[in-house]
């Protein structure tokens, strides 16, 4: 592994030298299309909060997204087993009124459940591959950005919703029960259950075995920072205050405005008990979003450690968006967000080990001359890592959706 | 009659927090303002902006404050702002939906304020990025319409 600092030391010896010098912890396999129902007029989003589209239960891997194949933006979901080299057809998730920016989740061995926004009210289900469970609509309204994770057969959402006193948005968690497809509902949770000056959103929700900890934007500052909180009572609704992660630049307060921009955290656990969130940050005005991150839990009494630049200095004046963040239970951590550099649009991955964030690796199958973005990652038990993401031949044309295959070089897990 | 209620909800809540055009100005969402460059023919002038951006303020302030500035990009441009980091919901001429963030990625508003001149059909023609003078804008305006065949 090159640390960061020896790559930026290694700058001026060529990219070219530094990429070679990388051990790859994973060895890429041919992508695959996830559908076949592509072509002039359809668009396919993969843009749920926190980056979750793509998912992992058992031997099953399996993508949710939104297109307009039927005019009307709607759900899907299409899954396949490691060893299969073909998606299933697509099924239809949602109803027949606008769908959007589903959120995925694996539930235990066997299970995904599915959550969305649909005429302005989240909407669950599950599937075990063969069947679609019932539809669950929630009762808050005005409520979209959906965040799903599951543990222990447990199952969160957090999701942005009016709030009627200070109409704005703010972030709830809600968790829920499953008897085989379907599904009960606990009570809606304010995270932060001050009254609002600003609007929350787009959240992003991980659980630890004896905690839950959501992330989200937060405008209270009168610019757009990251905030988390933590529950230390699973189970509860007993959030601690909200701590902000995203830092500020340090110096006078400028005179104009009232701070730089961030934008959509992903967040994952890693290692049993620790997390990473990720989001764009704009600290540096001239290289527009930068992927940062901050590690849970800080080494003080703040929540999250100090902001890290994930990306490589070869990422400095292209533009970095849409971070997806996944975690390995033996501490596998990995960032892929989508990079401008070299006049191209592409995949991008970062790993951190020993403390390091990796060089920047352009990924095989997900970088080239079509326009490559919209990462969504994950990693499985055993390490290996699956990549959805969308690709299109030029700007606002039709889209394709692909994915791609991981196979971890650590010690073989199988 | 649903589609109606879902419209009243929708006006009761604000869905985020947009952040401010410059005052004065009758600044569209980005799919409303292609529709309506398309109809007039008309160049576009998108300002892409965020929540609490400076340099936007200072803009605002310093340039789209002066009379005739206001004029002149009323008279003649279609006028839309985009909040780049917003998650309100556009629908595009292609029938694609997207966010005005996943705008803001398209069009390269890498950093706010972003200024684009755009044909009716989208195409960029002229872009200022950060902050501007009254002078940029009357220089940029003077630049546009020569290039689209209409000197002042």
């Amino acid at each position: 592994m090159i640390s960061r600092q020896t790559s930026f030391a290694l700058l001026l010896a060529g990219y070219g030298l530094v990429s070679a010098a990388v051990a790859q912890p994973w060895e890429f396999e041919q992508p695959l299309a996830v559908t076949e129902v592509q072509g002039e007029g359809i668009f396919h989003h993969l843009e749920s909060s926190g980056r979750r589209n793509i998912a992992v239960a058992g031997d099953r891997v399996a993508i949710s997204w939104e297109d307009n194949r039927h005019e009307t933006p709607a759900i899907f979901l299409a899954h396949k087993s490691r060893q299969s080299d073909a998606f299933s057809q697509a099924v239809r998730i949602s109803g027949e009124d606008e769908a959007y920016e589903p959120s995925l989740a694996a539930l235990g061995e066997e299970r995904f459940a599915i959550a969305w926004e649909q005429a302005s009210r989240m909407h669950l289900r599950l599937s075990d591959g063969k069947q679609l469970g019932p539809v669950l609509k929630l009762d808050t309204r005005q409520a979209g950005q959906a965040s799903l994770t599951a543990r222990d057969n447990k199952l969160l959402l957090v999701y942005a919703a009016g709030d009627p006193k200070s109409r704005h948005r703010r972030i709830y968690l809600q968790q829920f029960e499953t008897d085989g497809l379907t599904l009960h509902a606990g009570a809606p949770c304010k995270v932060d259950p001050e009254p609002l000056k600003q609007a929350q959103l787009y959240p992003s929700v991980t659980r630890l075995p004896e905690r839950t900890l959501v992330a989200w934007e937060d405008r209270r500052h009168g610019h757009t920072v990251i905030m988390a909180a933590e529950n230390r009572q699973p189970g509860s609704c007993r959030f601690d205050k909200p701590q902000r992660i995203s830092e500020p630049l340090p110096g006078p307060r400028p005179p104009y405005g009232e701070g730089h921009g961030v934008t959509r955290v992903a967040m994952d656990s890693y290692d049993r008990d620790r997390v990473l969130a990720a989001w764009a940050d704009k600290r540096d005005f001239r290289e527009g979003y930068d992927i940062y991150a901050s590690h849970y839990p800080a080494e003080n009494d703040a929540l999250f450690g100090p902001n890290q630049k994930v990306q490589d200095p070869f990422g400095g004046i292209a533009q970095q968006w849409h971070p997806s963040v996944a975690g390995g239970p033996s501490g596998e951590l990995v960032v892929a967000w989508d990079d401008g550099r070299d006049d191209q649009t592409n995949v991008l991955l970062s790993w951190y080990t020993d403390g390091q964030w990796s060089d920047d690796l352009s990924v095989p199958g997900a970088s080239g001359s079509a326009i490559q973005n919209h990462p969504s990652v994950t990693l499985d038990n055993q390490g290996h890592l699956h990549l959805a993401w969308v690709e299109r031949d030029f700007v606002g044309g039709p889209t394709r959706l692909r994915y791609l295959f991981g196979k971890t070089t650590s010690a073989d897990p199988e | 009659m649903r589609r109606i209620l879902l419209l009243m909800l929708s006006v009761l809540f604000v869905p985020t927090a947009w952040a401010d055009a410059p005052e004065g100005y009758t600044f569209h969402d980005f799919d409303k303002a292609m529709d309506q460059a398309r109809e007039q023919n008309k160049t576009l002038f998108v300002y892409f902006g965020r929540y609490g951006c400076g340099y936007c303020e200072k803009t605002n302030k310093e340039a789209f404050s002066d009379n005739t500035i206001r004029q002149i990009y009323t008279d003649n441009y279609v006028l839309a702002y985009v909040d780049s980091e917003s998650g309100k919901r556009l629908q595009l001429p292609s029938g694609e939906r997207i966010t005005e963030h996943e705008v803001g990625t398209r069009y390269n508003a890498f950093v706010t304020p972003v200024f684009t001149f755009m044909t009716p059909q989208g195409k960029p023609l002229k872009r200022l990025v950060g902050v501007q003078r009254i002078e940029d804008l009357l220089n940029a305006h003077e630049e546009v319409q020569a290039q689209t065949g209409n000197p002042s």
